[in-house]
C-alpha cells in the first residue's frame, strides 16, 4: 500500500475516488430512496454527450458536460413528478439517444474513435491535481446545500403532497435536488467515468440502506463503504493490474454481499 | 391509549356551540362559490358552490375519478379553480392527512420522525427541529394514543397505528381544519371505528374543523353534518340528514337504497325493495 501510495498519480486518483465517491454515495442515498437509479444513469450518459459534444464544436467538456447534464436534468425531473405513472420509458430513451450522441460525436471529432474510451468515460488515473481540486469543491458545496436545505428535499420526497398542503414548493424542491444530483454526476463523470459514477451512485446507498435504519447511519455506511471500496479497489487495480473503475465498483458489490448478509442474520 | 367517550364529548361540543353561537352565525372557513375544478382543460367538477363552517364534519363522497381528491386540492389552495372562486379566511390553518398509500414507506423512518415533519411549516428556512418541537410533536402523539409508538419504524406499524400517526403529524402544527382523505382504507372493523372516534373526539372536544374525503358511505354516515356524494357526473350536497334518505340515495346512485337506523347506528343498505 506505501509503495503504491509513493506515486502522485495514485495518491490522486485515490483523493479523486474518496471525494467523488462520498459524494455520489450521500446523494445515492436520495437516488435508491426516490427509486431514480435509472434516471442517474441517463444522467451519466448525457453528461458523457456533452462532452462529445464539446469535442465535436471546441468546447470546454466539463462545461459543455455541466450544462447539458442540468438540462436533461429539467427534463427527467418532470418525468418522476408524477409518481402513479412512472415515466420509465422516457427516461430510458433519454438514456440510449444520450449515448448513441455520445459515440457519435466523438468519431466526428479530431480525436476520433481511437480515443473513445477515455475521453468519454473518464479514468481517475488519468485526473490532474487542478481537476480534482475544482471537482472536490463543487462536490462539497452541492453536499453543503443539500445538508442546508434538508428538510424541505426530505419532505417534498417522502411526502409531496402533505409537503404541498403544508406550504412547501414541492416542484422547485425536486428541481433543486436534481439540480444538484446533476452537477455532481457531470463532476465525478469527468473524472471516474460513467460505470463507476453510476456504481457509485447505487452501491453504496444500498448497503447503507441494508444496514442501518436512520439516515444519519446510513450516510455513514454509505460513505464508510464507497470509501472502503474505493481504496480496496485502488490496490487491487494497482497490485494485479486491473481496470480502476471496475475494481472499485466490485469491490463495492463485495460490501453489498457482506451488508445484505448481515441484515438476513440480523432477521 | 386514549378512550374518547361518546356522549362526554357531545356534551362538550354542545356546550362550545351554545357559547359560539349556533350553526347559521358558525364562521365561513372556506367558501366554494360557482368554482368549476380541473386539470388543464379537463373539468372534473362543474359550478359548486358550498360553505365550510368552523366546528363542521363536511364529508366528501364518491367513487376513485369522482373528483374527490381534486375538490380537496381545490379547498387547501394547491389547485386553482377553473373559473369561480374559493376563498379561505385569513385564520384558516389546515393539517392534511394524506391517504396511507401515497406515504413512502421505503424512507427509514420512526413515528416521531415522520410526525416531526408536522413542524416544518413553523420553522424556518434553515431552522431544524428543536426539543420544544419534539416535546410538541410527543403531546400529539400521546394524544392519539400512540406516544409508545413514538421510536417503532413507521413501516412496521399497523394500519391504524400509521393512521394516527398521520394524524399526529398533522395536528403537531395547531391546526383548525383537518384534512383527511380516505383515513380508513384497509382497515378492519375495529380500526375503522377507533380511528372514527378519534375523529369525533378531536372535533367535538378540540373544536377541530373537519373535512373528510371517502368512498365508504357507511362510515361517514354517522359523522358527517354535511355531505357531498360525487356520482357519475351527480353531486348531492347539503346536511347530512337532508341527504341521507333512501330516496335521495337510490335517485342519486340509480339502484334501491335503504337508510335505517339500527341500535342508534345510521346504516345504509343497498338493493331490496325501496318504494
Amino acid at each position: 500500500m506505501s509503495e503504491m501510495l509513493g506515486s502522485e498519480f495514485m495518491r490522486t486518483a485515490l483523493i479523486t475516488g474518496l471525494i467523488v465517491g462520498a459524494a455520489c454515495a450521500y446523494f445515492g442515498v436520495h437516488v435508491v430512496l426516490r427509486r431514480i437509479v435509472f434516471v442517474g444513469a441517463a444522467l451519466a450518459q448525457v453528461s458523457s454527450a456533452g462532452v462529445g459534444l464539446a469535442l465535436l464544436l471546441g468546447l470546454n467538456p466539463s462545461v459543455t458536460a455541466l450544462v447539458l447534464t442540468v438540462g436533461g436534468v429539467a427534463a427527467f425531473s418532470v418525468q418522476v413528478r408524477d409518481r402513479k405513472h412512472a415515466q420509465e420509458s422516457l427516461i430510458g430513451v433519454g438514456y440510449a439517444v444520450a449515448s448513441a450522441l455520445a459515440v457519435l460525436f466523438v468519431a466526428k471529432s479530431a480525436q476520433g474513435e481511437a480515443h473513445l474510451l477515455d475521453v468519454l468515460s473518464g479514468n481517475i488515473l488519468t485526473v490532474a491535481p487542478g481537476q480534482l481540486w475544482w471537482a472536490a469543491g463543487v462536490c462539497l458545496v452541492a453536499m453543503a446545500l443539500h445538508a442546508l436545505f434538508h428538510k424541505q428535499l426530505l419532505f417534498s420526497a417522502f411526502d409531496p403532497d402533505t409537503a404541498q398542503a403544508s406550504g412547501f414548493n414541492v416542484g422547485f424542491w425536486d428541481i433543486f435536488f436534481f439540480v444538484l444530483l446533476g452537477v455532481v454526476v457531470a463532476v465525478a463523470m469527468r473524472l471516474a467515468g460513467t460505470l463507476l459514477v453510476f456504481a457509485y451512485l447505487v452501491l453504496p446507498g444500498i448497503t447503507g440502506l441494508m444496514l442501518s435504519r436512520h439516515l444519519n447511519g446510513i450516510y455513514t455506511i454509505a460513505v464508510g463503504a464507497a470509501t472502503i471500496a474505493t481504496v480496496a479497489g485502488l490496490y487491487l487495480s494497482y497490485t494485479m493490474d486491473l481496470p480502476t473503475g471496475p475494481a472499485i465498483a466490485a469491490c463495492s458489490f463485495v460490501l453489498l454481499l457482506v451488508a445484505w448478509v448481515i441484515s438476513k442474520f440480523r432477521q | 391509549m386514549t378512550r374518547h367517550s361518546s356522549s362526554a364529548d357531545m356534551a362538550a361540543w354542545v356546550a362550545r356551540r351554545a357559547i359560539g353561537g349556533s350553526g347559521s352565525t358558525a364562521r365561513e372557513l372556506v367558501e366554494f362559490d360557482h368554482a368549476d375544478l380541473g386539470y388543464g382543460k379537463r373539468r372534473i367538477v362543474a359550478d359548486l358552490s358550498l360553505a365550510l363552517c368552523s366546528g363542521d364534519h363536511l364529508a366528501i363522497v364518491g367513487p376513485n375519478g369522482s373528483g374527490k381528491t381534486t375538490m380537496l386540492k381545490a379547498l387547501l389552495g394547491i389547485l386553482r379553480p377553473m373559473s369561480g372562486t374559493v376563498r379561505r379566511h385569513a385564520d384558516v390553518r389546515f393539517g392534511y392527512v394524506p391517504q396511507r398509500q401515497y406515504v413512502d414507506e421505503a424512507y427509514p423512518f420512526t413515528s416521531l420522525e415522520i410526525a416531526l415533519m408536522g413542524r416544518y411549516p413553523l420553522l424556518g428556512v434553515f431552522a431544524r427541529p428543536s426539543r420544544r418541537d419534539r416535546e410538541a410533536v410527543m403531546q400529539c402523539l400521546d394524544h392519539v394514543g400512540i406516544a409508545d409508538l413514538a421510536v417503532r419504524a413507521y413501516r412496521e406499524l399497523s394500519g391504524g397505528q400509521k393512521q394516527r400517526v398521520l394524524i399526529a403529524r398533522a395536528l403537531a402544527a395547531k391546526p383548525n381544519v383537518l384534512v383527511l382523505d380516505e383515513p380508513t382504507n384497509d382497515m378492519d372493523l375495529g380500526s375503522e371505528q377507533a380511528i372514527m372516534e378519534l375523529v369525533r373526539h378531536l372535533r367535538l372536544v378540540d373544536g377541530l374543523t373537519v373535512v373528510m374525503v371517502s368512498h365508504l358511505l357507511n362510515v361517514v354516515a354517522n359523522y358527517a353534518e354535511t355531505l357531498v356524494i360525487l356520482q357519475d357526473g351527480a353531486r348531492v350536497a347539503g346536511r347530512a340528514e337532508d341527504v341521507l334518505s333512501s330516496e335521495n340515495l337510490s335517485r342519486t346512485y340509480g339502484i334501491p337504497v335503504q337508510v335505517a337506523d339500527l341500535a342508534g347506528r345510521r346504516v345504509v343498505v343497498p338493493g331490496g325493495s325501496y318504494e
